[in-house]
């Protein structure tokens, strides 16, 4: 019998479209997830000129980028899984790898839209400029730490098939890195800084640190890439290999 | 069409599923032929759905051979996929999106092209144009129902696969359905169905498969059926008057305890 496949790329622009509509609908939760970011650059105004800007502007970064992969990617998969909306889509002849794909890229473009939102606020508050440099290395630094939590988005979803689990879970997470990231550097024990210095939180944010002012970027700075990295790549092959569609 | 199993648009042959060490089906085998609506009868955890989920491909089998319109399942996922029509047991669609929403998902995803008047036939055919912008969430059982099975035959497949499609429809939105699945089956096109309801295997099924513990314990037409275990004393058992129904059949062939 003929069959023809429908166009792969057809199927995938409708996944897309799908999957944008339904973050925007849930643009309340977008907001939230913005709003800690935002709450940083606005409230920590007076300690920019102590601390210096790069340091606020990439926790600040960090934090946003955690609660993309966490909230926004890990819940919604989590949910999604449990209610039964990948086993609906998996009957259909559209390759298995793009469900996932089309949702990434989603989180990709919130990835840019944070970033963008930090800068502008960056700018307009806190009067933070960057080199042109420094913005397009921050943006592209912005992706590599969003993969890591991404990738540890995938990890909890893999680890977990709860859907309420994943949920207090991610929520945890999120507190705890925010909790460590914002008081963990300002701490005096050597050992715990250096913990959080090379723990998920810490790489990501040391190199987008050193990507918004290129000229700090040292040994330190290309050891955290190489780390945020490795990061990256071993949760999202955990993830993927744990993960089941139902 | 011939009347064979080599004509038929649905093959499954010596399916074993197991989870862990539970084998939930052994060595079931059956076919679908076009212009047929074929019932999957069995009590609750017989293995009807783990029967559906291999041929659409959710689970891999621990061994048998399943094909649709030609095309094996395992080798060749997408193109048997593109020949079949789902409804799943357990289905629900993004909450997030309207109807209108999901029916272009599909629509997309199969490659169909739907134009503003082809979508608003189908809604007016369903009669959802009023819901049209309402989540899926949003919509009765029975509204649900209907939206889930515009989606399954978006891309007119030459299978449709229906798994408990009237589990909880009143009396006229089941009747609905049972015509709209005749519709299918007038245009030359297969149905596979499961169902509790010996009433809808008598109505709308052209064969019926038996399923209990995971093996098919008899494959005939309804009426084929009762014929065959009329003098059946635990058939005769289970009747309750006088005359031998299909239920007493199905209770007589799978016991009348309560299942699990
Ligand atoms: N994911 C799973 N893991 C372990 N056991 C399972 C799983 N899915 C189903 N089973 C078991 O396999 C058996 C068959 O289940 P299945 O869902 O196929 O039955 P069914 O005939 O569709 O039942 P129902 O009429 O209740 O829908 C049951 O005993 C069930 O408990
Ligand atoms: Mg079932």
């Amino acid at each position: 019998m003929e069959t023809k496949i429908p166009k792969p790329s057809d199927a995938f622009l409708s996944l897309m479209r799908a999957d944008f509509t339904t973050q925007w609908r849930n643009r309340r939760s977008v907001i939230m997830s913005l709003l800690v970011p935002i709450i940083i650059l606005i409230s920590w105004k007076g300690l920019i000129a102590k601390l210096g800007g790069a340091f606020v502007f990439s926790i600040a970064l960090t934090i946003g980028l955690t609660s993309i992969g966490m909230m926004g990617y890990a819940i919604s998969v989590a949910r999604d899984r449990d209610k039964g909306v990948f086993q609906r889509l998996r009957v259909t002849p559209v390759p298995t790898p793009f469900i996932m794909m089309s949702r990434l890229l989603v989180q990709l473009g919130m990835i840019a839209v944070l970033t963008l939102g930090v800068f502008i606020i960056g700018y307009r508050v806190d009067k933070i400029a960057l080199t042109p440099a420094g913005y397009i290395l921050t943006f592209i630094t912005a992706f590599l730490g969003g993969a890591l939590y991404l990738g540890f988005g995938q990890m909890i979803v893999g680890l977990i098939k709860n859907a309420e689990t994943v949920n207090s879970t991610t929520r945890l997470v999120y507190i705890a890195f925010i909790m460590l990231g914002m008081f963990g550097e300002l701490s005096d024990n050597m050992e715990f800084k250096n913990i959080i210095h090379w723990s998920p939180f810490g790489t990501v944010k040391t190199i987008l640190a050193a990507a918004m002012q290129p000229v700090t970027w040292n040994n330190d700075a290309t050891l955290a890439l190489v780390a945020t990295l490795a990061y990256a790549l071993v949760f999202s092959f955990l993830g993927i290999k744990w993960f089941r569609w139902n | 069409m011939i009347d064979q199993p080599g004509s038929s648009i649905l093959q499954v042959k010596n399916l074993n599923v197991f989870y862990g060490t539970f084998q939930a089906v052994s060595n079931v085998s059956f076919y679908v032929k076009s212009g047929e609506i074929f019932g999957l009868l069995g009590p609750n955890g017989a293995g009807k759905t783990s029967t559906l989920s291999s041929v659409e491909g959710l689970l891999k089998p621990q061994s048998g051979e399943i094909t649709v319109a030609g095309f094996n399942i395992s080798k060749q996922p997408l193109h048997a996929r593109a020949n079949m029509g789902v409804q799943l047991q357990a289905t629900s669609f993004q909450p997030e999106l309207t109807i209108t929403e999901i029916i272009k998902l599909y629509a997309g995803i199969y490659g169909v092209n739907l134009t503003s008047e082809k979508l608003n036939a189908l809604l007016q055919d369903i009669k959802l144009e009023e819901a049209a912008s309402k989540k899926f969430g949003q919509l009765s059982g029975g509204q649900q129902q209907r939206v889930s099975l515009v989606i399954s035959t978006i891309h007119d497949p030459i299978l449709v696969m229906l798994d408990e499609p009237t589990t909880g429809l009143d009396p006229q939105s089941r009747r609905q359905l049972w015509e709209r699945i005749e519709a299918i089956r007038e245009k030359g096109h297969a149905v596979l169905l499961t169902t509790h309801s010996m009433e809808e295997a008598e109505a709308v099924c052209d064969r019926i498969a038996i399923i209990d513990h995971g093996k098919v314990i008899a494959t005939d037409t309804p009426q084929g059926l009762i014929d065959l275990y009329r003098n059946d004393p635990a058939v005769i058992s289970a009747s309750r008057k006088g005359k031998i129904t299909l239920e007493d059949v199905f209770i007589g062939l799978t016991g009348k305890t309560v299942r699990a």
